[in-house]
């Protein structure tokens, strides 16, 4: 549950800046032929109703209407009360507290003669409850899915979120730096978290593979675990709702220092076109003893803060487009020893 | 182990209401009913679960990150990453015609499997795990007991934090890092830092303490799945008269529900003498949704669980249930104010598992 700094500065994402985004989904909305788009928040997927207006729920769940114009319309379940945060940290919807979100906004869009076809968000994945609100209110709206021409409208980010992106990963990196003084897992994971939070994380996850040449998996750490020679840890990191990954390999003597100045060097070359498998395979010749065992690339594309869009195991379509943000994780064994890092990536020139 | 025995009592419960299969879907928002089935306690993405009869569990996860933690935390249960999820889980259901499947929570189901319910023998079973999750087996209690504990020190942590000048986050912040180092997975935490300005909790935003602010809280840190919750004011420097006397009332009222639970008690029952001791003062106004939300709910595995505390709730309660009783509210002199102790239902009343003392706290100014 969200606990950290939720705050709308105005200076930080101007209005002007989400009425941008919010004319960017209408002008994708007219190309494919919708009259309106719902879309559906969570704090698990809170991520496209946060670019369109800012907001993030801390609990609970809402649905927020993009009409073809007017103002936007945000219902959640979340009580009156509450509606005022929300009004403070959403400035650009009309903010109504409801107990059923989908039959109020199914029955806005059924008094409206002229909408015919919506767009929703990730359609399938809709909770019922909602879903069924909807369609029950506005028995012949045609609902469509609308996830392709909203990751249309995600392929480059503007410069008020390079800017958010840019401070989260350098709370991200300030607080994994925060390593040296226990060798304790959990208390490590605290350190972190403590780290972040104080320095306005809205979010932060810490996961810890406490002993990494035994198991590379990385988890959250709930009971005194001894930190080997070896470790990793993992910072998911939301600030404002902008969300980025770093994971660092600990190891003494500096003995991954240099598998972290090569992953620091492939992240700063990565080129827009060339895909991430095939830059990964030319790089990884230029770290002797190395071996390449996994990848993954991460992309904010829809409701998720981060979903996988290409790994080793899929590659799929993984070349960076220009202007684009994606989190590259790497798995590597290094003379025998593992290594793993992530790291978040602005493709091409940044424009912020 | 909990989870063992919890695995053990659905299995059991699923053959007396003739179910050959259960899916549970579950989020880091609303987790309880997957936890229930799975013990997952999900972070990113999101979950859904086939619990089958024979006792088998395949759980479905889309984040690659999450399936190697629940390959961690989960043994003997079947992991499955699904990029896809709801496609996945929809051809896994195809499997399964002819059976007797079970949802739950029915209204957090994916539409595309949800629209296919009739085909697939899919039922609403979101009451039948309610009852499951709201009737605490006794590793559960002392799970719950755990949990109580540390939230009790982990206010102190967050009192010691509190000074004028330090932002609501920061306090937050420093009660964080101490549940990580205590074993503590998750906490659910609002915070109102004021005075009559301040009308309820939500997350921090960046507001700073000075003097004579009340600072309120509900914290509700989460031990191996459990969550247990403790609400308390403190002032930034000496409590003013009207301070003292709201705190007073809301004491009172607090007693006076906590006096009436024992098993057999509706949870209006609870409500009901909570809001007579506003009632009786002139300000049953402030017992209305207009200004609180529900006078306590239940504690489980999720940080807000069934029953809620209010005077329309009918459920019975039963002993080994757990709740909290909070009147927070609203005060017309002072804003809002919160205060709230842990229980645990037995047959003749309820035993606090609170320790914190019911005090109006001041930290100096």
């Amino acid at each position: 549950m969200r606990r950290g700094l939720m705050q709308w500065d105005p200076e930080e994402l101007p209005v002007a800046v989400l009425e941008t985004r919010i004319a960017g989904l209408r002008a994708a909305m007219q190309g494919a032929g919708l009259d309106a788009f719902i879309l559906y928040t969570n704090l698990v997927r809170p991520s496209a109703v946060a670019y369109l207006t800012g907001f993030t729920p801390y609990w609970s769940e809402g649905l927020l209407l993009v009409p073809a114009a007017g103002r936007l319309v945000f219902a959640t379940a979340l009580s009156n009360r509450v509606a005022d945060w929300i009004r403070a940290t959403n400035p650009v919807s009309e903010v109504i507290s409801t107990p059923r979100p989908g039959k109020l906004l199914g029955e806005r869009l059924a008094g409206d003669a002229a909408v015919k076809r919506v767009g929703i968000l990730e359609l399938d994945a809709m909770p019922s409850e909602l879903a069924c609100d909807l369609a029950g209110a506005a028995p012949a709206i045609a609902w469509i899915d609308g996830s392709a021409p909203f990751a249309g409208i995600r392929r480059r980010i503007d410069a008020a979120e390079g800017r958010l992106l840019t401070h989260a990963d350098a709370l991200a990196v300030a607080a994994l730096d925060q390593r040296a003084t226990t060798s304790d897992a959990g208390t490590l994971a605290g350190l972190v978290e403590q780290h972040a939070r104080l320095a306005g994380a809205e979010e932060i996850y810490v996961a810890l593979a406490p002993d990494l040449a035994a198991d590379r998996r990385l988890n959250r750490v709930s009971k005194p675990v001894t930190l080997a020679d070896r470790f990793a840890v993992r910072a998911s990191l939301a600030y404002k709702g902008s969300w980025v990954r770093r994971t660092r390999t600990f190891a003494p003597d500096g003995a991954v220092a240099e598998a972290d100045e090569w992953f620091a060097g492939v992240v700063r070359g990565i080129e827009v076109g060339t895909p991430i498998a095939s830059w990964l395979a030319q790089n990884i010749t230029s770290l002797p003893g190395a071996t390449l065992e996994g990848w993954m690339v991460e992309r904010c594309v829809g409701s998720y803060p981060l979903a996988v869009t290409a790994s080793s195991r899929s590659p799929g379509d993984d070349a960076p487009t220009d202007g684009g943000f994606l989190v590259l994780a790497v798995e590597l064994r290094l003379d025998g020893a593992p290594w793993i890092g992530s790291a978040p990536v602005f493709v091409g020139t940044p424009h912020f | 182990m909990i989870a063992d025995e919890r695995r053990a009592r659905l299995i059991e419960a699923m053959a007396d209401a003739g179910l050959d299969t259960l899916l549970v879907y579950g989020n880091a928002w609303q987790g309880d009913y997957l936890r229930y089935a799975t013990d997952f306690g999900i972070l990113e993405g999101q979950a859904l679960a086939l619990v089958r009869s024979d006792g088998h569990v395949s759980l479905y996860l889309d984040s690659p990150l999450e399936v190697d933690r629940a390959e961690l935390d989960c043994p003997g249960v079947e992991v499955i990453h699904a990029r896809d999820l709801v496609a996945t889980v929809d051809g896994a259901l195809n499997r399964l015609r002819n059976q007797r499947i079970g949802a739950a929570p029915q209204r957090l189901i994916p539409r595309r499997i949800a629209l296919r319910a009739k085909e697939l023998n899919l039922s609403d079973q979101t009451a039948f795990v309610d009852r499951l999750l709201m009737a605490k087996m006794a590793s559960e209690i002392a799970a719950i007991r755990r949990a109580v504990a540390v939230a009790d020190e982990g206010y102190r942590v967050f009192m010691q934090a509190a000074r004028p000048g330090r932002a609501d986050y920061e306090l937050i912040a420093e009660s964080e890092a101490f549940f990580r180092a205590r074993g503590v997975d998750d906490n659910f935490q609002i915070i109102g830092v004021g005075g009559t300005e301040v009308r309820g909790m939500a997350p921090p935003g960046g507001k700073r303490l000075k003097r004579g602010d009340l600072v309120t809280t509900e914290l509700t840190p989460c031990v191996d799945g459990y969550y247990a919750q403790i609400c308390r004011t403190l002032v930034v420097g000496e409590p003013t008269p009207e301070q003292r006397a709201a705190h007073t009332l809301y004491r009172d009222a607090m007693e006076a529900g906590i006096a009436v639970v024992r098993d057999g008690v509706a949870a209006a029952d609870i409500a009901r003498a909570e809001n007579d001791v506003f009632r009786e003062r002139g300000l049953g106004e402030y017992t209305t949704s207009e200004y609180t939300r529900v006078r306590g709910h239940g504690m489980g595995l999720f940080a807000d669980s069934k029953p809620h505390l209010l005077e329309n709730v009918t459920t019975r309660i039963d002993a080994g249930m757990t709740l909290i009783v909070h009147p927070n509210t609203y005060h017309p002199a002072v804003g809002y104010l919160v205060l709230g102790d842990a229980v645990v239902v037995t047959q003749d009343g309820c035993e606090v598992l609170t320790r914190t003392p019911r005090e109006l706290f001041s930290v100096a100014a």
